[in-house]
């Protein structure tokens, strides 16, 4: 079943989509110093998957999305986030060990290696909502087609 | 002064909740949750916004802070709680239309009034 | 080291690495489960072992190791804060947990997309204890959401039947529009104090009780009576408890309307809102709401054809009696009576988190068994399954308050306290009590009636649903053999900490 758009549809995709997702890195990677974080920038990242299977149709999506491979990310990005949050235990949870003690991550504020446990935190949680979305979206769109 | 942020977001809220009794179709009951929600998430903002000796604060960039020093600056935490309840608010609309996707399959219908197989 | 972290960081670990458990095997993903809660359950125990033995309560900040900010002497940050009521909820939401999770072993061995299934329900038994350890208002909103959404999750998790996907919907819209308003009641009280500590909240609401604090109050008192099934607007409750699995039933109706519902209530009133208001009209008002559920919960749990619609009309009716001990307690404030109210309602949290958790796994095995939970059709059970029946002539007894069993103590602390607060009380919850047994022994006797066609080949469950009936069974018998040490020991003091909301606020703000 024809599910894909045109041609200058495609092309324009193919050049938006990685710019898409190098925007949505940056937010995750600057998260701890400007506007918007693991969240945001996970979001952003899923909207260029979900332009995917927009633009191309779902058999190619389909192609490209293993589900195991996907809710198995989706779960080393929390158990990351929960690892993160338990280095300071000795102290208290959500300690944030790495920059008190300037062992990591414990630059000039305001640079992009600084802010302790943060940067981390927001990888895990922009790995997790990246995956979580396009799971998310991946099985509403597979449904329809079930019902046929 | 009429703290028009204020009014907007109770009036949001208000038809949020009018469009949550008197509709029917269950895709304008999950718009009528997040019309409820994104009023609720206007008041939390602009309780951060608070007027200091007339000046109205600035966003918390913390790059080029040493240009804004001495200016006041918005409250973080409401901006926080909102982004929290943004991300639950997402995971609430993906639920909500994962189930409607599967009550039109079972029932052939959006209509709230038709799911009343439940009964006793 | 402090072990209260590890009651959110077991199970969430749990839940987070089940995608990757699962990736072994199906065996390995099903220990891994009751592994996980059966930590999270020592943990509890451990928790409130420690504060019943010091009288003290626990605060643990996040992040810092004082709640204080730097240089200011309010506090900025997230804190927990459990007293005796919360580990002791906590310890019971961690009990029900493992044997429902065992219980589901057997129970959904059937389905498909178990590791989902188990991520969720850890996710359900996170919140819950999220809910009952938190001393941050907005941290509670959280903990709510997570665990509203899983339930709603778990409700809707047979999607192939129409009857989960109608409850799950119901169940859903309205749990949403009573999260939006206990979100608005926070944004409220946001507003008007600066802070999110209910301590420190406390201490300023008793400073300056102002008029957007009563209607913040009056907001987030909706929402939490709209999630713990109170009357006028119980109606989801009866659709769906019934229509999700029956390890789910449990969970629902013995943990989430209490963890979600009535704990918050009493946590709400009697920390932060406390002796700023006219507690006496507040008492007068729960009161009010509590007879109302009280005799409709039960009166609609009489006519039922539906064995599992009954019990869950039957939760509506006990969610009452725990409601009228928390009024009682709040309008008599401060004497005997109000004390011993308070304890006769987290007593009968307690108790009825068991029972209740017994009779739905019960009425799970019948259904696993025969296939029908239509009462008409299941006369003469008792032959076919005796250890099922056995479990259910004990959890009724239990709920409707006869005395070797649990449920009688609880039931006699609210009887005697109303007795004396106001005899018209005593008379309700009697009247509500007569209603129940009515709709218990209607059960009873079907059980044991004459053998029909559907439950001849009918035989009793497997070992891993039959374990955790009987230890609930257990569990209610040795409860029932010493009602009074375990009302003295724990419920007493429990209630005296939580009528004391100065120690509350003092605990966090030092002094």
């Amino acid at each position: 079943m024809e599910n894909d758009m045109g041609l200058i549809v495609k092309t324009m995709a193919r050049a938006t989509i990685p710019l898409i997702g190098i925007f949505g890195a940056y937010v995750i990677s600057h998260g701890h110093l400007t506007p918007g974080g693991g969240f945001q920038g996970g979001a952003t990242v899923a909207g260029a998957g979900i332009l995917f299977l927009v633009v191309f149709g779902l058999n190619e999506a389909k192609k490209r999305y293993d589900k195991n491979l996907y809710s198995a990310l989706e779960g080393l990005g929390g158990l990351a986030f929960l690892g993160a949050a338990m280095l300071g235990l000795s102290i208290a949870f959500f300690y944030n060990i790495l920059w008190r003690d300037k062992i990591a991550f414990a630059g000039q504020p305001g640079t992009l290696l600084s802010a302790g446990y943060l940067p981390i935190m927001n990888l895990a949680v922009g790995l997790k909502v990246f995956t979580g979305l396009v799971s998310a979206m991946m099985a509403i769109a597979l449904f329809r087609r079930w019902k046929k | 002064m009429i703290p028009f942020q204020f009014v907007t977001a109770f009036l949001l809220i208000f038809m949020g909740i009018y469009a949550f009794l008197y509709k029917r179709n269950l895709i304008k009951l999950i718009l009528a949750l997040n019309i409820i929600d994104c009023g609720i998430h206007l008041l939390l903002i602009s309780l951060g916004y608070r007027l200091e000796n007339g000046v109205l604060p600035t966003a918390p960039i913390y790059t080029g802070y040493e240009t804004l020093k001495g200016t006041p600056m918005v409250g973080p935490i409401p901006q926080a709680l909102v982004l929290t309840s943004i991300v639950i608010g997402v995971c609430v609309l993906a639920l909500a239309m994962a189930l409607t996707i599967n009550a039109y399959r079972h029932y052939g219908s959006l209509d709230i009034n038709k799911l009343r197989r439940l009964r006793g | 080291m402090n072990a209260l972290p590890f009651l959110i960081i077991v199970p969430l670990f749990g839940a987070f690495s089940m995608p990757l458990i699962k990736l072994i095997s199906e065996k390995v993903r099903d220990i891994w489960a009751v592994i996980i809660s059966a930590v999270t359950l020592g943990v509890a125990a451990d928790v409130f072992y420690t504060i019943w033995k010091t009288n003290k309560i626990i605060v643990y900040t996040l992040g810092d190791t004082t709640p204080l900010g730097k240089g200011v002497g309010f506090p900025i940050r997230i804190v927990w804060e459990v007293d005796l009521l919360g580990a002791l909820i906590a310890v019971t939401i961690a009990f029900v947990s493992l044997l429902a999770i065992i219980y589901s072993l057997e129970y959904m061995r059937h389905d498909t997309g178990l590791d989902k299934y188990y991520t969720l329900i850890l996710i359900l038994e996170l919140g819950m204890l999220g809910i009952v350890i938190t001393g941050d208002i907005f941290n509670f909103y959280v903990f709510l959401e997570i665990m509203s959404i899983a339930s709603y999750a778990l409700v809707a998790f047979r999607n192939d039947t129409w009857e989960g996907i109608e409850a799950g919907i119901k169940y859903m819209f309205v749990g949403s529009l009573a999260s939006s308003f206990i979100l608005l009641g926070i944004a409220l009280l946001y507003g008007q104090y600066g802070t999110l500590t209910m301590a420190y909240l406390s201490q300023y609401i008793t400073r300056e009780p102002t008029f957007v604090s009563k209607v913040a109050l009056a907001f987030i008192l909706g929402g939490l009576l709209f999630k713990s099934g109170a009357v006028p607007v119980h109606m989801w409750l009866a659709d769906a408890h019934p229509a999700a699995p029956s390890s789910i039933s449990a969970m629902l109706s013995g943990l989430v309307i209490k963890a979600g519902g009535v704990y918050a209530i009493a946590r709400i009133l009697f920390s932060i809102y406390s002796i700023s208001l006219n507690i006496r009209t507040l008492g007068w008002i729960i009161i009010f709401f509590a007879c109302l559920t009280l005799i409709v919960g039960n009166a609609m749990a009489v006519i039922q054809t539906d064995m599992k619609r009954l019990f869950a009309f039957s939760s509506v009716g006990q969610i009452g009696y725990i409601l009228l001990g928390i009024g009682i307690g709040l309008a008599a404030y401060g004497t005997d009576i109000g004390q011993i109210a308070l304890a006769g309602a987290i007593y009968h949290t307690v108790n009825h988190a068991i029972m209740k958790a017994l009779l739905f796994l019960v009425a799970g095995a019948v259904l696993h068994e025969v296939g029908t939970k239509n009462l008409n059709e299941l006369s003469g059970l008792a032959r076919r399954m005796p250890l099922t029946s056995f479990a259910f002539l004990v959890g009724a007894a239990a709920i409707i308050g006869m005395p070797p069993l649990n449920g009688f103590a609880s039931k006699w602390l609210l009887y005697e306290s109303s007795a004396l607060y106001n005899p018209f009380l005593a008379a309700v919850a009697v009247v509500g009590t007569a209603f129940c047994t009515a709709a218990y022994i209607r059960v009873l006797f079907t059980f044991f009636g004459k053998e029909s066609e559907k439950v001849k080949a009918a035989k009793d469950p497997g070992k891993a649903m039959i374990i955790p009936m009987i230890i609930l069974i257990l569990a209610i018998i040795i409860m029932g053999l010493l009602p009074w040490q375990i009302n003295e020991s724990i419920m007493i003091p429990t209630a005296k900490m939580l009528e004391e909301s100065g120690k509350y606020v003092l605990a966090v703000l030092g002094g």
